[in-house]
């Protein structure tokens, strides 16, 4: 079992039931094949950095799931065929069973009491400490 | 005085050193770089949506690798443009 998560990029002309729908019917594709949903984020109508298929803005759906392989595979599939939808992207989520890095043995022994959960916090947490440090560096 | 100007005119380019740069993700620590987080990402792509070779921002080859990757992505998913006009 591994962590996935996806980002899907729905057309922004579809009334709100109608991107809705589509948000349903693929968080269902996860609970049919026996995943376990972690987070689903709505982040709503962006601007996209270039149009893409003559559209100016999209609407941004996240999903954080656990499950088989089956399942992202099943997503993207299902992708293809909407045409509302613009774009997708998945990514394995490396957890601590699944990274391989330089630092490995460090983190192994230094961060082996520290529950996965937490740990999670805070990676998240370096990265919003480095936001917010850099953004006072330019105000400054 | 005088000896200075001619030293600037000569053909032997004056040494100056460099700056000391840093990883700033070796700094605070950071193991991955989130695609998501398009604030951080874009300190690291120049104006034409480039991204930033690792000589003049000072990112360590492991950071940079991971930033790259993280880039593309945004990149894909159009959170960051592939070229800028
Ligand atoms: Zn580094």
């Amino acid at each position: 079992m591994r962590q996935y998560e996806t980002v899907f990029l729905i057309i922004p002309s579809l009334s709100e039931e109608e991107t809705e729908g589509i948000i349903l019917k693929m968080a269902d594709i996860i609970s049919k094949k026996k995943g376990k949903m972690i987070s689903k984020e709505e982040w709503g109508k962006r601007k996209l950095a270039y149009p893409i298929k003559k559209f100016e803005e999209a609407f941004y759906v996240l999903f954080h799931y656990e499950g088989k392989r089956e399942i992202p595979a099943e997503l993207e599939r299902r992708f293809k065929q909407t045409d509302a939808i613009l774009r997708y992207l998945t990514v394995i989520k490396e957890t601590k069973e699944n990274f391989r890095g330089k630092r490995k043995k460090v983190s192994v022994e230094k961060e082996a009491a520290v529950p996965e959960e937490r740990k999670e916090e805070k990676t998240d947490k370096a990265q919003q400490e480095f936001f917010s440090k850099e953004a006072v560096e330019e105000e400054k | 005085m005088a000896r200075e100007q001619k030293i600037d005119r000569s053909p032997v380019r004056r040494y100056f050193p460099p700056r000391k740069k840093t990883c700033r993700f070796c700094e605070r620590n950071v193991r991955d770089i989130d695609y998501k987080n398009i604030d951080i990402l874009k300190r690291y792509v120049a104006d034409r949506g480039k991204i930033s070779p690792r000589r003049l921002s000072g990112t360590c080859a492991f950071h940079q690798r991971k930033l790259s990757i993280a880039i593309k992505r945004a990149r894909l998913l159009a959170l960051l443009p592939f070229i800028e006009d």
